[in-house]
């Protein structure tokens, strides 16, 4: 960046990312690849290319396999966690950033602690509560759950968004007569659009590839979500390794889009919530 | 910092109305926390000292659980496969990290390009992630064992998930899915740090490697040190690339505290179970505690 990039630095550096884009596009290319193929493919005339490529993979998937029901137990779980989480936590984050209050600091402290309080230490209590709380096998216990880990890391990367717009034009809206109510979602809120649409694609996304609690808390096949759907794909003795990267695509499809089409917010969401450089 | 000064009604009054409307927007957000966090916690660490099972309330048993962990092979298998896996697999992406920063905080064309890639890891699932590394490792119809007989390499399957190279294989694919968060975080942390510095240093005739350990390291020591931290709590966390690759096997080989904790929930002795989860607290304490402190030093 400060020297002249000579000629063969820059042979090396491109060397380097072609290697990277490699590693990281071989394995999402082998799962479209194996995807396409039947078991006597995959297993008689191994390739690395989609030789006799079919659909017939994600034909089964859904036919067969319910897959849309699956399909549409995630994005309702899924959508609602987000709607949710970013409206509790633009509340509370709105809330913790310009509002002054006794003990302010330590919910601010007990939100940044919760936040990294791993599922792995709370999903055998929360089995429990949840089975008291009659959310047991029901989509909206999930949606409960799957709050523990949204709604904290939403607000605390949206107090940082609210903390870098500066305070005068909503002081300058209340002084022309606007509430705090109206300051906050008619001012602040548009301001910080960015921090919202990335606040709401992770949770979207951490909430559509969650497994660990799916698996825990649905035991009914027609409530499963994508991830324990494929899931219990390979815990059988027999791999349908077609059927499985089908549904493994076609679960990563989404995300990726919306990872794409977000891209911008999100590595700005990263650089100033999880990690505030 | 006085704020609403403009106001010509009475400062306490506001104040105090400001302080209930602070109350109110917040109130949600802190019973969900109380609910499903802080009495979970509290819950857990009381479950792991009762002989609680599926369908039974169970006693107070002291430290029975704990003691009959520890006598158990797969439970001393996981404290160290734990520390080999999260070991392992954060060093390597702290290396990968830094060295693809450096290399894309330089005169490349595309940058945008570059770091959309680089993304793409983290942006897939990790349940996909790990279940195609699966398929990547299977001696039959995987992609590695196909090129290596390719390439005569070698002559019969190697068994990627076998007892000695389970432990690798999952390394391999935590790395992969991982390393995404690292690049991203500092690069970002590069790039914020003034050009000057660079030029001035390169005119006083520091080179290239002189400038990162002088420059670079310390303009982003700080997003380093929290990026390490909270990958660890997230790694040593991490369900999916154990389950769905080994299960924790052969023979407990890859078997972790998060899956160990799982099985102990299916066998219905929530009690034990709780007992393994609650074990590495004292490691996820002191990790929560350094991350919080630098997240929060600077306000």
């Amino acid at each position: 960046m400060f020297d002249r990039t000579t000629w063969w630095q820059s042979i090396l550096y491109y060397t380097l990312l072609i290697l990277v884009a490699i590693a990281i596009l071989f394995p999402v290319y082998y799962m479209f690849n194996i995807s396409l193929k039947l078991p006597k493919d995959i297993y008689r005339t191994p390739s690395l290319l989609p030789v006799n490529a079919t659909l017939k993979n994600y034909e089964d998937l859904v036919t067969e396999y319910d897959f849309l029901i699956n399909l549409r137990n995630s994005l309702f779980v899924a959508s609602s966690a987000t709607f949710v989480s970013v409206v509790f936590s633009s509340m509370a984050a709105y809330s913790l950033v310009r509002l002054k209050y006794l003990y302010r600091d330590w919910i601010g402290r007990l939100i940044l602690f919760t936040y990294l309080t791993p599922s792995g230490l709370l999903f055998i209590p929360l089995s429990v509560i949840v089975a008291r709380l009659q959310l047991g096998n029901t989509l909206h216990g999930l949606i409960f759950v799957y709050l523990t880990f949204a709604a904290p890391l939403s607000t605390w990367m949206l107090m940082g968004y609210f903390k870098s717009i500066p305070i005068d034009l909503e002081e300058q809206a209340m002084v022309d007569g606007a509430t705090r109510i109206q300051a906050f979602y008619m001012i602040l809120l548009p301001l910080a659009a960015p921090g919202l649409v990335a606040v709401s694609v992770f949770t979207f996304t951490a909430a559509w590839n969650e497994l660990l609690y799916a698996l825990i808390f649905i035991t009914s096949p027609d409530l499963q979500t994508v991830p324990v759907a494929i899931s219990r794909l390979i815990t059988g003795d027999v791999f349908r390794w077609g059927l499985i990267m089908a549904g493994a695509f076609l679960a990563a499809l989404p995300v990726m889009i919306l990872y794409y089409l977000a891209q911008r917010f999100v590595v700005q969401g990263l650089a100033a919530g999880a990690v505030k450089g | 910092m006085v704020r609403n000064e403009s106001y010509k009604t009475p400062r306490f009054s506001l104040r105090q109305l400001d302080s209930l409307l602070g109350y109110v927007l917040v109130a949600p957000l802190v019973c969900c926390i109380l609910l499903l966090v802080i009495y979970p916690f509290f819950f857990a660490i009381y479950i792991s000292f009762t002989d609680r099972v599926i369908g039974s309330e169970g006693e107070f048993v002291g430290f029975a659980n704990y003691l009959a962990i520890v006598q158990k092979p797969d439970f001393q298998a996981s404290i160290s496969n734990t520390i080999v896996l999260v070991g392992a697999v954060q060093s390597i992406k702290l290396f990968i990290g830094l060295g693809l920063a450096v290399l894309l905080n330089q005169n490349i064309r595309a940058r945008f390009f570059w770091r959309g890639l680089i993304l793409l890891p983290w942006a897939m699932p990790a349940f996909v992630a790990f279940i195609t590394w699966k398929l990547l490792f299977a001696p039959q119809g995987g992609a590695f064992n196909y090129i290596l007989i390719n390439l005569d390499l070698v002559t019969t399957h190697v068994d990627f998930l076998s007892r000695d190279l389970a432990m690798p294989s999952v390394i391999t694919a935590s790395v992969w899915r991982g390393f995404p968060f690292w690049v991203i975080s500092f690069l970002a942390a590069m790039q914020n740090i003034p050009r000057e510095l660079y030029e001035s240093a390169a005119l006083d005739g520091a080179n290239a490697w002189q400038r990162f350990l002088h420059i670079t390291m310390p303009g982003i020591r700080h997003v380093v040190l929290v990026v390490i931290l909270i990958s660890t709590i997230w790694t040593t966390n991490s369900f999916e690339a154990v389950w769905l690759m080994t299960g924790g096997g052969p023979s407990n080989a890859t078997m972790t505290f998060p899956v160990l904790a799982y099985y102990g929930l299916q066998s219905l002795r929530i009690g034990e179970a709780a007992a393994v989860s609650v074990s590495m607290l004292p490691v996820f304490a002191v990790l929560a505690l350094i991350v919080a402190v630098n997240l929060q030093r600077e306000d």
